[in-house]
């Protein structure tokens, strides 16, 4: 690993959504600090930064945690706006976590008034073999159905797939070219904008 | 007939969440481009609610949730986005989105962009006018017997729109000739009304040459000749000068041909609409730019969440099959084949269904039992103690509203003392270093945070006697579940309540206190970062008892600091005993209130009461506050009170009439030796005030019957003109249901729980016909064949009581139907608001398929 590069580093803003119980502290923390938490203290919402070097490209990551509870979803839209890629998680052994991916996934493209953003379907827990009750093939439907990328992950020691999900969404964010030439053209025309009007 | 229809009451409800605008354009005059946005929500013209502006930004986000009774009929729901002008006197109106009541539903739910329009004042519209249209056989100046007259009577208007503050309003009738020509004749004006009786008659020939005197009209054959073709009357204000005139709306009449003039031949009553786009002046260059922009221009789009139900409430017998359905779940077999886990598991938007079974179940006192044998399910199936309940499941939602319903009283009691101190103070309390610039200043910022924590800690600790003895059993009953289920678990026992009492109740209540009425100001960027802050130090201390490990592993470097302070054994101890005794077995909560508890308060405008001998009775704005021992009123908040009326003073509080004092949205407070008259600011502030008074005093033993529905001015009461000031009233004062569960009403969330079973019936006559049944619910290999079968046959009980109540109310519509007379006062021509009386949830063959009559379905 090289030593990370001093001069201004793009800041990628992550945010981790699901539903209450399903990891989304674990896997941060399994990622940020290489380890696992047993104790379970439900998350409000916390927030991690880190220098990260993705495919030979280093980048300031900026993780934000986030509540899975309803009773906070009135805090969602505003971290789901500032979001530049998402962590869409559920527990294979909750089937109720399965079924509400989809309503993050809605919500997500309604705030930001797309069709596609990246984001990145997350099967967590896959280390409870016997409780399982979402299959990996049920899985990839599903991801399939929203057109994202899926993933299994185990925060547990030793840890499944934590940093290649955080990778994941690294590249998927840098392989958008649309959507950088959108921004930039919007950013053009606002100038050009202000030019002919003054 | 008509009685029928008067026992169906509708109730409205509207919620809406601003979320944020984009692509606005930047203003193109003064030094700054960006712009300080703010918006309006309003009920056609009325503003009703007003978010904070946002600073510098062509993209703001308000994220502002809203939500209120619909107390009035109205046609648009409106959201105008403003540009504040510090410079300028006046903000100035960026544009709107209007959008019209019956498209309101299709929208529930789910964030939608709409289009913003452009404003000005020819498309400010709201009111009716009544109209009455006839012809009649030309007088005898003619010699030819064909021609006609056209007669107009312009009789009045009523709701007409206010234009800064006044209204005087007059009609201009215009006749268009196939010719060309136009002629314009106008009404006198009427005074400061927005409702002007008019009532007066103009005549119009029924055909017209041009440019020749009319009454020398000898060619009538000639080509220039011009029949009638259209009938213009529009509303104006009368401005001071004449070109100030403002366009208050007009109606339209087609009155070609003999055809539409026979139809257009009667009296009727119109919405009026906004001006016809041919008929506006062009835009020109001295128009303010923002103000009028050619329609094609984008002025930005804006981000909304809005949810309208409108519930057609019928009489309590015909909810019956349905209540006992729902209430038999108790007694049901196992709780996972009863009619509220089914329903439960079928509508997937669990907050929905959770609001009205909650409500139900603790009207008739069921909540306890039902909560238990739901959790009793979840716990059994739980494999891992340390994720109880914390999960979005039917049980979880349903303890959020429990919790919601039965103590915010103590919530508010227990944590709006130290919340004031937050939003007074306005102390910063950020301690992540790389969120703030000067790091000398983080060592005073964790001793603020570290007061504020210790003061709620406390209020929340200390608080445990007054917590609600309902939701005490709760927690009773939770806690003896857990201890059931993991005998050897003894953190587990702690953690059930502290996960609802801690995680879904104090912790989302400090974080966002406007979304639990514990405030009503504006929260800025700082304030915010300190509700988290403490928001989270309280919820992982009341997570402290139930961690199996004492190395608590703190997620944020940052948050050590806070930790290592408050995460002792004496805190420990107190959130364990806090936690005993709201879980407690025996009921020692017999501890009255006896500080008070304030239940609303806001600014409004008051008459003079008439206390002072002399003196003038004027109106002046004061600060009302509402608490559980008195309504009293000062100069401003905070300052001292200069009226302080006890509940028990309380005799009657009603709407007052607004010709009393030709002001809207007033209503009086009648005590013992004179009347309050109050204005609110709008219509749903007014409501709100009414029925928290009604609902407070209605237990008062000297609660009047009969009162005046107008003031007494200059002698006399308006409204039966007796000169006697103690005159016993003369109409009988509004009869609230008298129920012993004042606030709940159960017949309307029946009614809710009926349209969400229909919303969903697709889904269970799925359930039911293939055997699915047994594939979702034999999935977790915890139901028996006997299980399966009382499922299947909670289904058809389900689907019959839906069929028969969905039969009623299509019988209501259809009469409503009928009864409806387009043209009348209450159905004006004009919208097309007779495709919401035709509207219906089921599609008619779904229903004839499975009717009540029909013998093939019942159960066996």
């Amino acid at each position: 690993m090289t030593r990370p590069p001093n001069e201004n580093l793009p800041t990628i803003k992550l945010v981790v959504v699901g539903d209450g119980g399903v990891g989304k502290s674990a896997i941060t923390i399994q990622f940020f600090q290489k380890m696992f938490v047993t104790d379970y203290d439900p998350t409000i919402e916390d927030s991690y930064l880190q220098h990260v070097e993705v495919d030979g490209q280093w980048c300031i990551l900026d993780v934000l945690d986030t509540a899975g509870q309803e009773e906070f979803s009135a805090m969602r839209e505003q971290y789901m706006r500032k979001g530049d890629g998402f962590l869409l998680v559920y527990s294979v052994t909750d089937k109720n976590s399965y079924e509400n991916i989809i309503h993050f996934h809605t919500q997500i493209l309604r705030v930001k008034d797309r069709d596609v953003y990246p984001m990145l379907l997350v099967a967590n827990k896959v280390d409870l073999v016997h409780l399982r009750k979402i299959t990996e093939e049920q899985g990839r439907e599903l991801a399939h159905k929203l057109g994202i990328p899926y993933i299994e992950t185990s925060a547990k020691d030793p840890p499944l797939n934590i940093d290649a999900t955080f990778h994941e969404v690294v590249r998927i964010i840098r392989n958008q070219p649309q959507a950088e030439l959108e921004k930039r053209k919007k950013k053009k025309l606002q100038v050009l904008n202000k030019c002919v009007l003054q | 007939m008509a009685d029928e229809i008067f026992k169906v009451r509708t109730e409205e409800r509207l919620k809406i969440k601003i979320g944020e605008a984009k692509n606005l354009l930047c203003r193109n005059h003064g030094s700054s481009l960006h712009r300080d946005v703010y918006c309006i929500l309003s009920l056609d013209q009325e503003e009703i609610f007003r978010t904070s502006t946002i600073e510098k930004t062509l993209s703001p986000f308000f994220g502002e949730e809203f939500q209120f009774e619909v107390p009035r009929k109205f046609r648009y729901l409106s959201i105008y986005l403003y540009d504040r002008d510090r410079h300028l006197k006046q903000d100035k109106v960026i544009g709107k989105v209007a959008i019209k009541r019956q498209d309101l539903a299709s929208y529930n739910n789910k964030d939608h962009w709409f289009t913003i329009k452009a404003v000005d004042a020819d498309s400010e519209v709201q009111g009716k006018a009544n109209i009455d249209i006839r012809f009649e056989p030309a007088n005898n100046r003619h010699k030819l017997s064909c021609q006609k007259r056209l007669l107009v009577r312009v009789v009045e208007c009523s709701d007409l729109t206010l234009k800064n503050g006044s209204c005087d309003p007059f009609a201009l009738v215009s006749v268009l000739y196939s010719n060309g020509k136009r002629i314009s004749k106008r009404t006198k004006v009427r005074k400061k009304t927005v409702c002007p009786q008019f009532d007066e008659i103009f005549e119009f020939d029924g055909s017209v040459g041009q440019d020749k005197d009319k009454n020398s009209s000898y060619t009538v054959c000639s080509e220039n000749e011009g029949e009638i073709c259209e009938l213009h009357i529009s509303f104006w204000h009368d401005g001071p000068s004449m070109g100030d005139d403002v366009f208050l709306g007009e109606v339209r009449v087609q009155l070609q041909g003999l055809q539409q003039q026979n139809a257009a031949l009667r009296n009727a009553w119109y919405f009026l609409q906004p001006r016809s786009t041919k008929d506006r002046p062009m835009p020109s260059c001295a128009t303010p730019p923002g103000t009028r922009l050619s329609v094609n221009s984008t002025l930005g789009s804006l981000r909304l969440n809005v949810q309208y139900t409108a519930d057609h409430v019928f009489p309590s017998y015909d909810y019956e099959p349905l209540r006992t359905l729902l209430l038999q779940s108790i007694h049901s077999r196992s709780i996972s084949s009863s009619a509220v886990q089914i329903l439960g598991d079928i509508v997937s938007n669990k907050t929905e269904i959770a609001q009205p079974l909650v409500r139900i179940f603790v009207y008739h006192d069921q909540i306890v039992p039902i909560i238990r044998l739901l959790a009793e399910k979840e716990i059994s199936s739980l494999t891992d103690p340390t994720t109880i309940f914390r999960g979005n499941t039917l049980v979880s939602k349903m303890m959020d509203e429990a919790m919601r319903l039965i103590g915010l009283q103590y919530l508010h009691k227990t944590l709006r003392p130290t919340l004031d101190l937050v939003f007074n103070e306005k102390k910063s309390c950020e301690i992540d270093i790389t969120r703030i610039k000067d790091t000398n200043l983080a060592k005073t910022n964790l001793a603020n945070l570290k007061e504020y924590v210790q003061k709620i800690f406390k209020a929340i600790t200390q608080s445990a006697v007054h917590c609600p003895a309902l939701m005490c059993q709760i927690f009773h009953n939770l806690r003896e579940c857990a201890t059931t289920y993991f005998p050897n678990n003894r953190e587990v026992r702690y953690s059930v309540i502290s996960g609802f009492i801690f995680l879904r109740f104090f912790a989302p209540a400090i974080l966002g206190p406007r979304l639990f009425d514990l405030t009503t100001e504006q929260i800025d960027c700082q304030t915010n970062r300190t509700l988290t802050l403490i928001s989270k130090t309280i919820q992982s201390l009341g997570n402290l008892v139930s961690c199996r490990s004492m190395q608590q592993v703190c997620k944020e470097e940052y948050m050590e600091c806070v930790y290592k302070e408050f995460f002792t054994d004496q805190h420990m101890q107190a959130v364990r005993q806090f936690l005993e005794i709201i879980s407690a077995s025996s009921n020692l909560q017999t501890v009255t209130i006896d500080t008070p508890v304030t239940l609303k308060e806001g600014t409004m405008i008051k008459r003079a009461q008439g206390r002072k001998r002399f003196g003038r009775k004027n109106f002046k704005q004061r600060y009302f506050k509402l608490t559980t021992h008195d309504l009293s009123y000062s100069k401003t908040k905070g300052r001292e009170a200069l009226c302080q009326i006890p509940l028990s003073n309380i005799l009657a509080v009603e709407k007052l009439a607004e010709r009393s004092f030709k002001m809207k949205n007033m209503f009086q407070i009648v005590q013992p030796e004179r009347a309050l008259y109050v204005q609110a600011a709008n219509c749903v502030e007014e409501k709100e005030w009414i029925d928290l008074l009604t609902k407070i005093c209605q237990t008062n033993s000297n609660r009047l019957e009969k009162y005046h529905p107008c003031a007494f001015i200059n002698g006399q009461w308006l409204c039966c003109k007796s000169p006697n000031e103690l005159a016993p009233g003369c109409n009988a004062v509004s009869c609230p249901e008298n129920n012993l569960h004042m606030t709940l009403d159960p017949e309307r969330d029946l009614q809710r729980m009926h349209s969400l079973i229909i919303s969903n019936i697709s889904g269970i006559e799925r359930l039911l016909t293939s055997r699915e049944c047994s594939s979702v619910y034999g999935a977790d290999g915890c139901l028996t064949f006997e299980d399966m079968e009382s499922c299947h046959h909670t289904l058809k009980q389900i689907l019959e009581v839906a069929y028969q109540l969905e039969h009623k109310h299509r019988t209501y519509q259809r009469m409503l139907a009928r009864e409806t007379k387009y043209g009348s006062k209450a159905a004006p021509f004009g919208d097309d608001n007779y495709l919401l009386a035709s509207r219906m949830n089921l599609d008619s063959a779904l229903l004839r398929r499975h009717g009540p009559t029909e013998p093939s379905f019942s159960i066996s």
